[in-house]
């Protein structure tokens, strides 16, 4: 959310896009180098409870992460878990063989870390990206890092492509049908009909570009090195408080898990 | 950012919107994909790669891979890691454009493009390293999962010069790309290019 002045403090949609999105990524960078269970373990857990409490998300995602993490991780431990080089593990417990297929506890631990850290890493991106619309990223991208504000905008104008294509897609689809481009029934011919709409579709999405953006020059878009914005995007203290708290936090984790090792 | 037409912003955002759409189903199945089943993740990682691709052949001007990855991760982050697809598709512009930046902007054949592909393909297989402790792997698993990726790298570029010829036959962007250079779009484009 981009009101400014809303009240939450304690409402993670309301700190600026830059702290939730890149703040983090030492945080990442850190689990990813790990190699043990307890890290990621506890650092996930932190993390789904700031989203859970923080996060303003709705009951059915909220839901949805709580089952799919213990889910993902189960899946991947085994995925991974079979994936392991026995050689490596071979000092560990043999849990089953099927066939050439051996599964050693040792090769299930390197499994359950992997699982663990990608959980947690997708536990991080979640946090700032269940949180944060990318036209509210690219707002702060122009107000606060100085990204040339014409590139900013035309990002954004480029959101409105999206319901364009489908109406060209419609119209390339009827006109393909009326000149009897690829016709016929099965599979084969179903996916030479769609490769057909590709380039079709590209260029009218490049002329109708052209179009926008001869109406944007004759507007004097980009006229003057400064231009006002109809949404600002704050960075206030609170936003300094959550970077500092998402790297304390992050370093209160790995205390937390070498205590408990 | 003077000589940046509006036209130029314009064209990349068709095609990072192009992109965009196409991406949002795959951060949806990505990530359960990668964690159940590995190997089939592998040959998808080559979608990121065809947006950027295609506009630094068809457009031919500097900054048109980060442009148009930019454009495609604000569209695309109509799913759950938001605004996060901008870092990861803006990744891949990077990689992309970096090897443009090294020639100076005067190397436009289409080795320069699979020889980046192949260059970003082994970074990306060397962050999935650390992040999947690939080293733990069986040596057979392993190298079947670095073919695919690679192989689905250099397939995306193939595709994308691909499309980007086909596109400059059909006359769209044309006298935007810089005249200069040896790859095919060129010959269909104007000279008359600002």
């Amino acid at each position: 959310m981009s009101t400014p002045g809303a009240a939450g403090v304690t409402d993670l949609r309301t700190y600026n896009p830059l702290v939730k999105v890149l703040g983090p990524i030492p945080v990442m960078v850190y689990v990813v180098l790990t190699r043990d269970v307890l890290t990621p373990a506890v650092v996930a857990l932190v993390v789904f409870a700031a989203i859970a409490l923080l996060g303003r998300v709705r009951p059915r995602v909220l839901a949805a992460i709580a089952l799919g993490a213990p889910v993902l991780c189960l899946v991947m431990t085994f995925s991974f878990g079979m994936l392991t080089d026995p050689a490596l593990v071979d000092d560990t417990t043999l849990l089953a063989a099927v066939g050439p297929v051996e599964l050693w506890s040792g090769a299930l631990e390197t499994g359950l870390a992997t699982a663990l850290r990608t959980v947690a890493l997708m536990l991080i991106v979640l946090l700032g990206g269940l949180t944060t619309t990318g036209a509210d990223l690219v707002r702060a991208m122009t107000q606060q890092l100085r990204v040339p504000y014409r590139i900013g905008y035309a990002a954004l104008a480029a959101l409105r492509f999206v319901p364009r294509f489908g109406h060209e897609l419609e119209v390339i689809r009827g006109a393909h049908r009326v000149r009897g481009v690829a016709p016929g029934r099965g599979p084969a011919v179903a996916v030479r009909r769609q490769a057909g709409y590709v380039v079709p579709l590209l260029a009218g999405g490049i002329r109708h570009a052209e179009r926008v953006s001869l109406a944007m020059d004759a507007r004097g878009f980009g006229a003057y090195p400064q231009r006002t914005d109809r949404l600002r995007i704050p960075f206030r203290v609170r936003d300094v408080v959550l970077l500092v708290s998402f790297w304390a936090g992050g370093a209160a984790c790995v205390a937390v898990a070498a205590t408990l090792a | 950012m003077k000589s940046v037409t509006t036209r130029y912003l314009m064209t990349c955002a068709a095609i990072g919107a192009a992109m965009g759409v196409l991406l949002i189903p795959a951060n949806f199945v990505s990530a359960p994909l990668a964690a159940a089943a590995p190997m089939a993740y592998a040959p998808m990682v080559g979608l990121w790669l065809i947006g950027p691709v295609l506009a630094l052949a068809l457009i031919r001007r500097p900054g048109a891979a980060v442009l148009t990855t930019f454009v495609a991760g604000v569209v695309s982050s109509a799913s759950p890691v938001g605004a996060w697809s901008i870092v990861t598709c803006l990744m891949a512009g990077v990689a992309l454009e970096l090897a443009f930046v090294v020639t100076l902007y005067r190397v436009w054949r289409p080795w320069l493009y699979y020889a980046a592909a192949v260059v970003f393909g082994g970074l990306y297989v060397a962050s999935g390293w650390a992040a999947f402790n690939m080293g733990s792997m069986m040596t057979g698993v392993l190298v079947t999962f670095v073919a695919l990726m690679i192989g689905s790298f250099v397939a995306a570029t193939w595709l994308g010069l691909f499309l980007a010829q086909r596109l400059a036959k059909a006359g769209v962007a044309r006298g935007l790309a810089a005249p200069r250079g040896s790859a095919e779009p060129a010959q269909v484009a104007h000279t008359d290019a600002r």
